[in-house]
């Protein structure tokens, strides 16, 4: 096991460092000279060598990619030019914002999509499984945008019972956070209910012609504790990966339902840091975020190593 | 007094934007209460305050600053500049300096006393080179700031300026007065942490959710203000700010003309105010004159003869907006008889095009938000009309500045904002040798009519000569306006006191709810 | 593109109790709907259809009428052209962009699925490096990059897709690779070259087509999105997306802007998956766990 720990994290810090490269590949790609966004009017030509000189913008690529991984890797992410924040700090405000939503999101998505999957397993194949795989699949064609403005047409301007937009931290008003997490939550659950249910549908339908099923059957269980201990258990190795990859998908930030619903999360943040070309900020802030996904995956493969044993020994 | 002077006085109340208000505002008779607080939803994420950091502030931050910071002067109902903390001011006969007395026993919030040095660090530290702090383009007219005793502050200016008192209101980057003592002793951290002698304290600040203010218990101003605290927050979505203004989450939020189905619900909902304020100024477009196809005179008129303005404003916004002519706008003292404004005339601009007789094709700066996307695409379609094809160029905000400063731009979308004076605005974009004179476009008439304006007291004589300058840009078409400035805040019935949004600055800090 | 990972895991379903099913009404139904859709959407141009991009600037929002069968939109531009120009953009990009990643993606799998050791830990660990990279700073980058244009949107999308390719076919070779008649083609001393293309492809092409159906929902949807950022395909052009967008800002002046075009992608993405269930549970290519 613990080789087997050792060698998946020896595996990550080529992809971390690739991450990296791209990170900053990708900001650097951004049209619009920094010197000259942050200068403004003040960009006579003395000003802007200056400044390119002070921000080492005169340095060839390749070097201020490895002096920025120099300081990276020595813990300093760097400051925003325009707010003045480190990149933990900011990362720090906003975290806790992206992680509720999307723990809230999964958890509503999971609420909706388990109990769904099972009863279409139980009866694969008829009209009620029918229907309800092929609209599970036509939830996935309603955009986010759409589904988050209704839900607050009616939800909060027509029936008054949850607020529109807004925000605040759980540790000061627990009840009143959940209130405003409810509708962005939902949104984005909508659109996760049916990758769920339909992943845990089709892994059901094949534990349920499995012979120990059969057997269970045959032994006169009631079919409820067949479909609930006998046949769920199995696919829990499935829904951790589905939940795995979601959570390490929304932890980037989910920027539509974060803007709609005035919800301070990490979507917001980077996509401001494009809009004001704060490259210090994006690149830090992609840089922990993928890292995160990544670290996530990690964690998924262990669980999966534990509940599945044949894993820890090389597939295949 | 010289005679200029005392024209210039007799004119005083002209001089400043001159403002009508569609809806009849909070008079101050009305019985203030004291107490409750308030949340304004607002466009923008705050970014900070400090004015070497974030270089100039936008409308968001306008909103915060009036509650945090005080000017120098401010604003009346009638447009004209009132004390704050100047208490009188006097001016030299030629204009070219201006003394202020201060208000004597006024604290910033961290106890550091306000006089006139405390002001001179603040204008030193904007004007030095060595901090290439973007906000010190707005002061390049004033040379220096002098502080010869604790109460008395003088401005020694580089042109002659016969409105300085109310051009020097608005609570941007240059005007709020920050504590010296917080900048020096925070650092990195005083942009996020601001420091002022306004009526409200700031509380919290979560980045990208809110920003607490807390009523200043020691304001000078005593008896104000009424609410006991106000709460700032970035509401992005057009749709979702409106939704939660009906559902009560939000008490005033921030507008646009664009958004006018909502302005129009708002307007027939009796538990809702709609604030509008008919500022000076307008949107405009800049023609790079220095590239084909606009490097013709032919072209640039006819692209402009073919907007029908009362059309598109029918079509972008049910008509809400007011058709432009001129840079300065209704809301300006500028009144011109004739403003040279090219008429709306498709045959005239399709022969201009065919006079001109190469294909013209070109790319216009959009940004990309769907208020930019409409405009771009109705304009597409008139310029389509008379035989010219514009491609859409989507860009984001951060772009369209250093574009345009680089020139690397055909046609840029521009604005003139609601100032109570055309010069600082008009002499930038206009002329030659300006690093903001898009166009690129030099005449010496145009500057002489500029440097005469600015240098010229008597109001009569600076109206004739803006008027002329509306003229020949008209006629030369290098720039164009399609709407003039209106600015919306819409707010529950029940905010009062709600002051006009000049330079569309929503300033709550002296509402109170009823 | 984010949806697509989560389809992945989708195509490991053997539906055995559907394999003996007919093809059914709904089949026809949702082919049919698919035929006319693509039909309209190709043939756009030549048919008799008002200009999609030209405004009436005051017959705004205008209901519908023997001029404007559909109404207009908010600009004035008739309703039903945009409606039909937009399927074009839609399925435009909703095609191409899977198939680039059908191509590069399969392909990578199929060869790492094969030859296994480093290549494979390369080509997994490239792709996990895209994965991990939020799409939409990706997106929104290399459009501010690139420019803005149908190509570049396609493009985007479809490099954004190639992991869950990757993913889908690198699964099934790995099952397949163990199956008798590869092993007896190495066996027989048959090439590389020729067990991939003659061997493993045929067998790997079905589900990832399945796949590929998938795909083509999701980006549609993920168009709009990015439509709805800006980020979509430039104006005037319609696309779904960009109308639902659009429709959004008048709800309740003129639901129909929002939800004509949501009602087509819904309906259009239903039977793309219809389709592709009833194909896959003809074909069932019956893959190991992925």
């Amino acid at each position: 096991m613990l080789n087997f720990v050792v060698r998946r994290l020896l595996a990550m810090l080529p992809v971390l460092l690739a991450v990296s490269l791209l990170t900053f590949l990708i900001a650097s790609l951004l049209p619009g000279d920094l010197a000259l966004v942050i200068l403004g009017d003040q960009a006579t030509p003395e000003n802007v060598a200056a400044l390119r000189r002070d921000m080492g913008l005169d340095q060839p690529l390749w070097w201020r990619y490895l002096s920025w991984l120099g300081h990276v890797l020595q813990g300093d992410l760097g400051r925003s030019y325009r707010t003045g924040q480190t990149v933990l700090q900011a990362v720090a405000e906003r975290i806790p914002v992206s992680l509720q939503l999307m723990l809230m999101a999964e958890f509503i998505g999971l609420l909706i999509g388990v109990p769904v999957a099972i009863a279409c397993a139980a009866r694969a194949g008829d009209a009620f499984d029918r229907f309800m795989t092929g609209s599970a699949f036509a939830m996935l064609s309603m955009p986010s945008f759409l589904v988050a403005i209704l839900l607050i047409y009616l939800f909060a301007v027509e029936l008054h019972w949850l607020p529109a937009t807004g925000y605040v931290p759980f540790t000061e008003e627990p009840l009143g956070n959940l209130r405003f997490f409810v509708l962005p939550a939902l949104t984005l659950a909508l659109a996760e209910w049916p990758g769920i249910m339909r992943v845990l549908r089709s892994d059901m339908i094949a534990t349920l012609q499995e012979d120990y099923i059969a057997l269970a059957k045959a032994k006169g269980l009631k079919p409820a504790r067949i479909l609930f201990v006998h046949a769920l258990k199995p696919s829990s190795l499935t829904l951790v990966t589905v939940t795995g990859i979601n959570i390490g998908r929304l932890l980037g930030g989910t920027l539509i339902v974060e803007s709609i619903f005035a919800l301070p999360g990490i979507g917001r943040l980077l996509v401001g840091a494009i809009y004001t070309r704060d490259l210090v900020i994006l690149q830090g802030v992609v840089l922990l975020v993928a890292s995160g996904f990544v670290i996530v995956n990690f964690i998924v493969d262990m669980l999966y190593a534990v509940l599945d044993p044949r894993i820890r020994h090389g597939h295949a | 007094m010289t005679k200029i002077a005392a024209a210039a006085r007799k004119h005083a109340p002209i001089f400043l934007a001159a403002v009508f208000a569609v809806l009849p505002l909070a008079e101050p008779a009305q019985a203030q209460k004291s107490g409750g607080s308030i949340t304004v939803g607002q466009e923008l994420e705050i970014a900070g305050f400090d004015p070497l950091k974030v270089g100039v502030y936008d409308t968001s931050t306008f909103t915060a600053a009036a509650a945090i910071f005080d000017t120098l002067t401010t604003l009346d109902e009638k447009g004209e500049a009132a004390p704050k903390l100047a208490v009188s001011w006097t001016h030299s006969d030629d204009y070219m300096s201006w003394t202020f007395k201060l208000r004597e026993g006024v604290k910033f919030h961290d106890g550091t006393p306000f006089n006139a040095q405390a002001f001179k660090e603040n204008f030193d530290r904007q004007k030095d080179p060595a901090n290439k702090c973007r906000c010190a383009f707005y002061i390049t007219n004033v040379k220096e700031v002098l502080a010869p005793d604790e109460y008395t502050l003088v401005y020694k200016l580089t042109d002659p300026s016969v409105n300085l008192p109310a051009v020097i209101t608005i609570q941007s980057q240059n005007n709020a007065i920050h504590s010296p003592t917080a900048w020096k002793t925070k650092g990195d951290d005083y942009n996020r942490n601001p420091v002022g002698t306004g009526p409200y304290v700031l509380k919290s600040w979560t980045a990208g959710d809110r920003m607490v203010l807390e009523k200043n218990p020691s304001y000078w101003d005593k008896g104000r203000p009424y609410l006991d605290r106000i709460i700032l927050k970035p509401l992005p979505d057009a749709q979702s700010r409106f939704a939660s203004l009906q559902s009560g989450e939000a008490d005033i939020i921030w507008d646009d003309e664009n958004d006018a189905d909502n302005i129009m619900k708002a307007q027939k909902d009796s538990k809702l105010t709609v604030h509008t304020y008919k500022g000076s100024g307008a949107q405009v477009y800049a023609f790079n004159t220095k590239v084909a196809p606009f490097d013709d005179v032919r072209v640039r008129q006819a692209l402009v003869m073919a907007i029908d303005r009362p059309k598109m404003s029918q079509a972008i916004t049910n008509g809400l907006s007011r058709p432009a002519s001129n840079p300065y706008g209704d809301g300006s003292w500028v009144k011109c008889k004739d403003d040279g404004a090219l008429p709306f005339d498709v045959e005239k601009a399709k022969a201009l095009i065919k006079e001109y007789g190469k294909p013209v094709e070109f790319k216009m700066l959009v940004t990309a938000t769907p208020r930019g996307r409409m405009v771009g695409q109705v304009l597409q379609q008139f310029w389509k009309r008379v035989g010219a094809n514009m491609e859409i160029e989507q860009v984001d905000q951060a772009t369209i500045p250093s574009r345009a400063f680089t020139r690397q731009f055909q046609m840029t979308p521009w604005r003139i904002v609601d100032l109570a004076d055309p010069d600082p605005q008009m002499y930038a974009n206009f002329r030659s040798g300006s690093p903001l004179a898009l166009a690129g476009f030099s005449n010496p008439e145009l500057d002489r009519l500029l440097d005469h304006a600015r240098v010229t007291a008597d109001i009569g004589q600076r109206t004739e000569d803006y008027c002329a300058i509306s003229r020949l840009i008209n006629k030369e078409a290098i720039w164009f306006w399609t709407f003039q400035n209106t600015y919306y805040a819409l707010s529950s019935a029940k905010l009062k006191g709600f002051p006009k949004m000049y330079n569309g600055v929503i300033d709550v800090s002296r509402t109170w709810l009823e | 593109m984010a949806t697509l990972e989560l389809s992945i895991r989708d195509e490991a379903t053997p539906t055995p109790v559907r394999r003996k099913r007919k093809l059914g009404l709904l089949f026809w139904i949702a082919s049919g709907w698919l035929a006319i859709i693509l039909a309209l959407a190709i043939l756009a141009p030549v048919l008799p259809l008002q200009n999609p991009v030209d405004m009436d600037m005051l017959e705004r929002r205008a209901a519908f009428s023997s001029e404007h069968w559909l109404g207009t939109d908010g600009l004035g531009r008739d309703e039903l052209a945009r409606l039909i120009f937009g399927a074009r953009t839609s399925l435009t990009v909703g095609l191409i962009a899977p198939m680039i990643g059908l191509t590069l993606g399969g392909a990578l799998g199929l060869l790492a699925g094969y030859f296994r050791g480093r290549f494979e830990t390369l080509v997994v660990g490239s792709m996990d490096v895209l994965l991990a990279f939020p799409p939409l700073i990706f997106a929104l980058a290399v459009t501010a990059y690139l420019g803005q244009s149908v190509p570049n949107l396609t493009l985007i999308l479809g490099v954004l897709g190639i992991p869950a390719f990757m993913r889908v076919a690198r699964a099934a070779t790995l099952t397949l690779a163990r199956r008798e008649f590869v092993i007896a083609a190495e066996a027989l001393g048959a090439s590389h070259a020729r067990i991939l293309l003659r061997e493993l492809l045929p067998n790997v092409v079905l589900p990832l087509l399945a796949f590929f159906l998938l795909g083509v929902a999701v980006t549609i949807v993920v168009e709009g999105a990015l439509s709805f950022l800006g980020l979509g395909v430039p104006p005037p052009m319609a696309s779904w997306g960009s109308m639902i967008g659009e429709g959004r800002d008048s709800l309740d002046v003129a639901p129909r802007l929002a939800f004509l075009p949501a009602a087509g992608l819904f309906v259009t993405v239903l039977a793309f998956n219809l389709v592709g269930d009833t194909l896959r549970a003809l074909t069932d290519p019956r893959q190991g766990a992925l």
